[in-house]
């Protein structure tokens, strides 16, 4: 009986060990080779996002907010340089840095108004000027 | 049954080395089929392991006697509970709780897994296959739960009859969930830990490691938080000796890798925010691991004396080995791949968020170091002088309590800095309430009497640090109060939720300074000894506790003393108490069951120490404490708790990865220097 047991159980592991067929191997989800700084970038807007709150709840000078939001712009400014230095490096077409076309009446409001701080924008943009907020069709990713 | 068992891990063991290294060449070769095959023998390792656990708790719940294990910490009279916890109630059975909790960790990471960060995967798997295959070896070659009784004359396996039981000081509810509950944040550093590691050896750009294992580090982070308050809770209701904290050597051991850790969930927000700190996050994360690790070793080797004397085993040398090549490899991965850990930033101004998570980290680390060093000094003062000398409660005391007073100024200065630079202006906007609420309850204090210096500015800083915090909520809420028109308190919820992170965060301090107003009471504490005949009455502050009578009795599991006692405060009467001295049939050890009057102000802690005829007179004694403000630790705790929580659920506005193409305008400074 315990022969059986032992048997049985050591088979089973190395079957479930050795038998991996085609069909069983997961597809990786693609990576972006600009997902690092796509990050670094999404983590600059969320510092300007937070120190607009801390602006507006009174909790910085306003000499302190206008450096600190200059040095996160200049950061910005770093990573989007990085991301052209890779693009050309990985010889893709350089993307225009410019906004996209007006859409419909509906998305262009909601690209020109931002629904977290309020402020409005002569063209629509997909992230907050003022506090670094998805707007547009990018809000649609929120979790509500 | 047992061979089964042995068998079982044996092949666990067998298993989970196979994983290991059929992940690595898997990744290596480029072969995808083999990385799978690793992957798949994690879940059976899980399989196999919970196979074994399966027999070693059937056989303590049903009494299976000839099972060693089971003879010597199961018995008939022990209620299931406690037939069940036993199965961590031993060296051999918590080494194989510790391998099936890694198992279950490791197959919750190879699922989340399956189709994201398949560059480090087969190294995750690789490392913690690793550490599963130590333990594995511990529980198949040293510490085999399996083993049987046999007879010294027949050499036939022999049951005994009965069992001796778990050790009673484990027969306590909070004391069946508190070794789980630390096990679970030793165990679940590992997870952080194997994917830091792996991150270095892919050389991985960005912080992928950290945002994956975020929640892993907290969750970790907390079952150590409430194993140890667990833990103190029980020294404080159980034990008896009127306290929750002594410094033994165990409790420093789940402290250690609290304090590190404590330290990495802080100085990984400057990685995130800034790109910073990206070395020490490693050498943190790594400490950590190799703590929980240590306080392992500790607890079962039992290599310092300690009151958790029930850890005596010859596997210490295999902990000190497998800690001095794991640090050896990975100070050797850290230092090798150290271009790319460069900081992407550096530090603006010391009036700032930055340098005051600077500062919590190196006081952190050297409370740390403190403690390591009280806790190792016997072992370092017998190895260089062939004299054990221990440290005393007091020495820590000395040390521990300014640093832990000026951490806890600290978790009320940090939010007050605004990141990278806080002007004069801001500084004096921010401070002003909360210096004065501190220096109000301080002077309130000192006019009212009170004179112990650590007492009043030990709740003066709770004080600061509590307005600090409540401004934070204040601030905000009246923010979105005034701009969507709910009440406060809606607001205050909407206001968390945007940030679950950042407020969950502060409640945690919130928990932390309650818990402190806890510990200051200490600094008032009353204390008396008496002997007691029926009708005598003691006094204690403000209590008259009279003997009325005294009791005996025998349930089967434990012979007990009992003495009833009346309880009144300036003469108005509470009710009774009943302290209780327990003597277990089998194991022939003692337990005293306190009796704690708890209120918000103080506790009344009565602890019966021994029943006695004098002559003709029946005698009780009694050790009579009041404990002020006792009660907000385990109020803090709860706090503690539901804050990380908080932090634990996503936030309402989720981080968004913007694609690369798109830039966006700013309104103001729309010309950007490079």
């Amino acid at each position: 009986m315990i022969l059986v047991s032992a048997a049985a159980l050591s088979i089973l592991v190395l079957t479930a060990l050795l038998l991996v067929r085609e069909t069983d191997l997961h597809k990786p989800t693609p990576v972006s080779p600009f997902q690092h700084l796509d990050e670094r970038k999404a983590a600059i807007y969320e510092n300007l996002r937070d120190l607009q709150f801390e602006f507006r709840v009174g909790k910085l000078s306003d000499a302190d907010y206008q450096q600190t939001k200059l040095d996160l712009q200049r950061e910005l400014a770093q990573v989007m340089a990085q991301a052209d230095q890779l693009k050309s490096e990985l010889k893709l077409s350089p993307q225009p840095v410019t906004l996209h076309e007006p859409r419909p009446t509906e998305s262009v409001s909601a690209a020109t108004r931002c629904s977290t701080c309020g402020a409005t924008f002569p063209q629509p943009l997909k992230f907050c000027g003022e506090c670094g907020a998805p707007m547009g069709s990018q809000q649609k990713g929120q979790r509500a | 049954m047992e061979n089964i068992g042995a068998l079982a891990i044996l092949l666990a063991l067998c298993v989970a080395l196979y994983a290991a290294v059929a992940s690595v060449v898997g990744k290596l070769k480029s072969k995808p089929y083999l990385i799978l095959s690793g992957e798949r023998a994690v879940l059976a390792v899980w399989v196999l392991i919970t196979v074994a656990s399966g027999i070693l708790v059937y056989a303590l719940i049903t009494g299976d006697f000839h099972f060693a294990y089971a003879a010597g910490h199961s018995n008939h009279a022990m209620p299931t509970l406690y037939k069940f916890t036993a199965w961590w109630g031993g060296q051999e059975g918590s080494v194989l709780f510790w391998g099936w909790l890694l198992s279950s960790y490791s197959v919750i990471v190879v699922l989340q897994n399956q189709r994201r960060h398949r560059q480090m995967m087969p190294y995750v798997v690789a490392i913690l296959s690793g550490v599963q295959s130590f333990f594995l070896f511990l529980s198949a070659f040293l510490v085999s739960p399996f083993e049987v009784l046999v007879s010294s004359v027949t050499h036939a396996i022999t049951p005994v009859v009965d069992g001796l039981g778990l050790n009673p000081q484990l027969q306590y509810p909070a004391m069946a969930i508190h070794p789980p509950m630390l096990y679970l944040g030793y165990v679940g550093f590992t997870v952080p830990f194997a994917f830091a590691m792996a991150s270095l050896i892919t050389k991985q750009k960005g912080d992928a490691w950290i945002h994956t294992t975020r929640r892993w580090t907290i969750v970790a982070w907390l079952f150590l938080s409430v194993g140890i308050i667990l833990g103190s809770g029980w020294a404080y209701h159980a034990l008896g000796w009127g306290g929750y904290w002594a410094w033994d050597p165990v409790e420093n051991a789940s402290l250690l890798p609290w304090l590190s850790g404590t330290a990495f969930l802080h100085s990984v927000m400057m990685q995130e925010k800034k790109g910073m700190m990206k070395i020490w996050n490693m050498v943190l994360v790594a400490s950590t691991f190799f703590l929980c690790i240590f306080g392992t070793f500790l607890t079962r080797s039992g290599v310092v004396s300690s009151v958790h004397a029930f850890a005596q085993s010859p596997i210490g040398k295999y902990f000190v080995g497998f800690l001095t090549i794991g640090i050896a490899a990975t100070v050797y991965l850290i230092l090798e791949r150290r271009k790319f850990l460069k900081s992407e930033s550096h530090l603006e101004s010391v009036v700032s968020r930055e340098s005051s998570f600077l500062f919590n980290n190196l006081v952190l680390l050297a409370s740390c170091f403190a403690v390591l060093w009280g806790t190792l000094f016997p072992v370092i003062t017998e190895a260089l002088s062939d004299e054990k000398i221990g440290l005393d409660k007091e020495w820590f005391n000395r040390l521990m309590i300014p640093i832990g007073l000026f951490l806890l100024l600290l978790t009320g200065v940090g939010p007050l800095f605004a990141w990278r630079r806080t002007s004069g202006e801001s500084l004096r906007k921010n401070f002003l309430v909360p210096c004065a609420a501190g220096l109000t309850l301080a002077a309130v204090l000192f006019a009212g009497g009170a004179r112990s210096p650590y007492g009043i500015v030990a709740l003066s800083f709770c004080m600061f640090v509590m307005c600090a915090i409540l401004l934070e909520f204040y601030r905000g809420s009246r923010a979105i109060h005034q701009k969507d028109g709910v009440n406060y308190l809606k607001a205050a919820i909407e206001l968390t939720h945007r940030n679950t992170r950042r407020y969950g965060g502060y409640l945690v301090h919130m928990g932390i300074v309650l818990m402190f107003v806890g510990w200051s009471g200490s600094a008032f504490n009353q204390n008396i000894m008496a002997d007691v005949g029926i009708g005598d009455t003691v006094h204690i502050g403000p209590y008259a506790v009279e003997a009325v009578d005294f009791h005996t009795g025998d349930n089967g599991n434990y012979v007990w003393d009992s003495a009833e006692l009346k309880v009144s405060k300036n003469g108005d009467y509470l009710g009774e108490m009943e302290p209780e001295k327990r003597l277990y049939t089998v194991s022939k050890q003692g337990l005293t069951h306190v009796a704690i009057r708890t209120r918000l102000n103080e506790d009344l802690y009565i602890s019966l120490a021994s029943v006695e005829q004098n002559g003709q007179k029946l005698t009780a004694t009694l050790q009579l404490w009041v404990f002020p403000l006792v009660t907000w630790i385990w109020i803090g705790t709860a706090v503690l708790v539901f804050g990380t929580l908080v932090a634990l659920l996503p936030s309402k506005v989720a981080r968004q990865y913007a694609r690369t193409e798109v830039v966006g305008v700013t309104r103001k400074h729309a010309v950007v220097e490079s």
